[in-house]
């Protein structure tokens, strides 16, 4: 965790997420524009109705529109221009609905596989000692499969942390949780956001996501 | 569901151990047939003591190692070239639009038979075929056909090509179904975009996300490709050496020899055979766990890029290269059913004739018409029983067991080599004359389990609500199976019926053997054709070879749609 910290420490007076001048399109069809400017630690939250191009927004930022859509617009990161960097060049963590583990690696594996590459030893101490970060010490060689929904959700949260995204977008995150479970989860990924001065965008139905987030809210309707 | 005592669910009930009978007992009654005479009981010629002289006799056959050697060799390494480079298609193209143009194009390639693909990659390689034709004389200098032993070189490199382009199409197909479910798939392109957003490259991503998750579903068609290949004669023996060639061809040739007492040596060739198919499983397997052990620690290693960029211009150029080969030889294979003269190295004949097409078509109609009535015969029967048998597991509200599962694909599994010469025997032994059903039954092992496969899928997915809704309307099973599942099913049973019936048209061995030589198809017709005298007859055989199951997808396509719009 301690690389990590100096990394976003050091950006940390920079770190925004910047939307200029966005339109996007549905064949011919308006779905959304935006101008918006994030910066670390903010929460933007974006509420609608299913096909009202909440997601297709998280799948632009991505770079991953699907077929059918076309955008334009610039999307800036920390200051540098990224609307036609390669997915996997953006540095945009990705939260969904379901936690999606990698069913064939372990939960040490799955985070280990987000993380940068580096001294194996290090690299397990560092899952460790975040593992029991968020009460889930111990549990390191255990498959994704025998974990609960909010054990999972959380391996999921610590596997984009570790990656040291540039900043996180969040799909729907909780509903799929119960409300107790919703509630913890929610508070754990939202001081982690903050803490690590992360920009975001959360995508949701729920106003009290909406209202958790203490950010702007967008309604598309 | 409860269900009623009732003719039609006495029939359904019954129908999956029919099912089973029909594929277990000629199997394992052809084997039989086959260990028995191998350990020397051959009561025909007056042997009736067990002894191991045909395994002797085995041993001692010049160039045995080497029949064994050139199985084992071009059956693994064209299937793991087939393998590698679905994977590596599959890697470069996961998120491309390529992807669904490339399974386009090679879709088709999926029901040409082995026997037709072998004579048009053939035509391709020969010395004076359309590869040679086409960099000479500007590159090559040849003025004249080089002379080069393709497509029979010793070294089996034309049964590699042959054998992997035919099964690249197979594999990348099944990968692609895989995907199209729709929970996995849409669960493994979202495990994808994750990795991506965690920074590793498409290519990486592929190998270290999707691939771990994706392999399992693979195995059984890769494992079937690769038992297939070990024992296939068509491909062999039209691109193959002759001296040696391949065990499976050989054995062929003992069994086929006038001198009886050779059946005691391709008996113990059959075994053999069995046993190099299994030791090559084997191999597959342990490989397969070996690389998962050694692969298991770069998989977390956190390494975003291994030369993907490199990785990604290779499969272009492969698939680019590929596809042409494809294109070059079904081209060649149609000029030369039309040609005329053709001089060397012209790459266009200086005349075109439609003389071969009408002689051939002439020669051909017997064949034809046989062709199509065993087609006919075994598709219908693989189809009434394969829908029978996923209606009594709607019934019984299990689907069928593990081993039963296996059970249907075990004439795909075991070398048909070593089977099916037992089964003539055994037939000739309760005295089955009508060589006409003994081809029914016989290409009914094969066709069962594509039929099977290709239904089963649609028929678990349709909604049961449909059923519960008209059982509570008052209908009888009988009813909501013939008024209800088969309409909605239409489709998907055409297509059934349309894959069967391309198997069905494909087979040489089984029809060879079970019809004893009295009854020829359009397939067996062309493979004793291929090596023969005239080029252009092979031609126009090969492509009424492909035009046949082509016409049934296209009916397949067309008829559902006709009969829909009509109710309309």
């Amino acid at each position: 965790m301690q690389t990590h910290e100096q990394t976003t420490a050091a950006s940390s007076n920079t770190s925004s997420l910047v939307i200029e001048q966005l339109t996007l399109k549905r064949q011919q069809q308006l779905l959304l524009s935006l101008n918006e400017t994030i910066v670390g630690g903010d929460i933007l939250t974006i509420m609608g109705p299913s096909g009202s191009g909440k997601s297709t927004l998280l799948n632009w930022l991505t770079g991953m529109l699907p077929k059918g859509f076309s955008a334009k617009g610039n999307v800036y990161l920390n200051g540098q221009l990224i609307t036609d960097t390669a997915s996997h060049m953006r540095r945009i963590g990705l939260i969904y609905q379901d936690p999606l583990l990698f069913p064939h690696l372990t939960v040490a594996g799955n985070i280990s596989f987000a993380m940068p590459a580096g001294v194996k030893a290090q690299r397990q101490a560092d899952i460790s000692q975040a593992l029991s970060q968020v009460g889930l010490a111990g549990l390191e060689h255990r498959s994704p499969q025998s974990l609960s929904g909010g054990q999972q959700a959380r391996v999921a949260l610590l596997r984009v942390l570790l990656s040291q995204p540039k900043a996180i977008l969040l799909d729907e995150p909780f509903s799929k949780l119960d409300s107790q479970l919703r509630q913890e989860t929610r508070q754990l990924v939202f001081e982690q956001i903050r803490q690590h001065k992360l920009p975001a965008i959360m995508v949701t139905h729920d106003q009290s996501d909406a209202d958790a987030a203490q950010g702007k809210i967008i309604s598309l309707f | 569901m409860i269900t009623a005592k009732s003719g039609f669910n006495t029939l359904v009930r019954s129908s999956p151990y029919l099912m089973m009978a029909l594929l277990v007992l000629p199997v394992i009654g052809g084997l039989i047939a086959v260990v028995l005479p191998a350990f020397g009981w051959f009561p025909v010629l007056g042997h009736t003591q067990f002894n191991i002289s045909g395994f002797v006799d085995l041993w001692h056959t010049p160039g045995i190692g080497y029949m064994a050697l050139l199985s084992v060799s071009t059956s693994f390494i064209s299937t793991l070239l087939a393998f590698v480079i679905t994977i590596l298609i599959l890697a470069s193209y996961f998120t491309s639009p390529w992807l669904g143009y490339i399974q386009r194009l090679l879709g088709p390639i999926l029901v040409i038979p082995h026997a037709a693909a072998a004579i048009a990659i053939g035509f391709l390689i020969t010395p004076s075929g359309m590869f040679s034709r086409l960099v000479s004389p500007w590159l090559s200098g040849w003025d004249t056909p080089p002379d080069w032993l393709f497509p029979h070189d010793a070294m089996g490199l034309s049964i590699i090509l042959g054998l992997t382009l035919k099964e690249l199409p197979f594999l990348l197909l099944m990968a692609l179904s895989v995907l199209a479910q729709p929970d996995l798939g849409h669960t493994l392109r979202a495990q994808h975009r994750v990795a991506l957003s965690l920074g590793y490259c498409p290519m990486t991503a592929f190998f270290k996300v999707v691939l771990p998750s994706l392999y399992p579903f693979l195995r059984l068609p890769i494992l079937a490709v690769l038992a297939y290949a070990s024992a296939s004669v068509e491909i062999p023996l039209i691109l193959g050496p002759n001296s040696p060639p391949t065990l499976a061809v050989a054995i062929m040739q003992w069994f086929h020899d006038v001198d009886l007492s050779l059946r005691i040596k391709a008996s113990a060739g059959a075994i053999v055979q069995i046993a190099l198919t299994l030791l090559l499983l084997l191999g597959w397997w342990l490989a397969e766990k070996l690389i998962k052990t050694l692969s298991q620690s770069m998989l977390v290693n956190g390494k975003r890029e291994y030369a993907g960029a490199i990785m990604q211009n290779i499969t272009h150029v492969i698939t680019m290269l590929m596809l042409t080969v494809i294109g070059l030889a079904l081209l060649g294979m149609v000029l030369w059913s039309f040609a005329g003269f053709w001089a060397y190295p012209d790459l266009l004949p200086n005349t075109f004739v439609t003389q071969h097409w009408q002689s051939a078509l002439q020669q051909m109609r017997t064949p034809l018409v046989d062709t199509l009535l065993i087609g006919v015969c075994a598709t219908g029967l693989a189809v009434v029983l394969t829908l029978l048998t996923l209606e009594a597991e709607q019934h019984t509200n299990k689907t069928v067991s593990r081993l039963s599962s296996v059970i249907i694909y075990l004439p795909l599994l075991i070398p048909s080599i070593a089977f099916l010469f037992g089964l003539v025997w055994v037939l000739e032994q309760i005295n089955s004359h009508h060589t006409f059903i003994n081809v029914v039954l016989a290409h009914l092992l094969f066709v069962l389990p594509y039929v099977f496969l290709s239904l089963a899928s649609s028929f678990r997915r349709l909604d049961p609500r449909f059923s519960y809704v008209a059982a509570s309307l008052g209908a009888s099973q009988a009813k909501i199976f013939w008024q209800i599942k088969l309409p909605m099913l239409l489709a998907p049973i055409f297509i059934a019926a349309a894959l069967g019936l391309a198997i069905s048209f494909s087979q040489y061995l089984p029809t060879l053997l079970a019809g004893g030589g009295r009854i020829n198809t359009i397939t067996t017709e062309a493979v004793s054709l291929a090596n023969g005298a005239s080029r252009r007859t092979s031609a126009v055989y090969a492509l009424v070879q492909m035009l046949l199951p082509a016409l049934g997808f296209l009916l397949a396509w067309a008829l559902p749609k006709m009969l829909l719009t009509h109710r309309e």
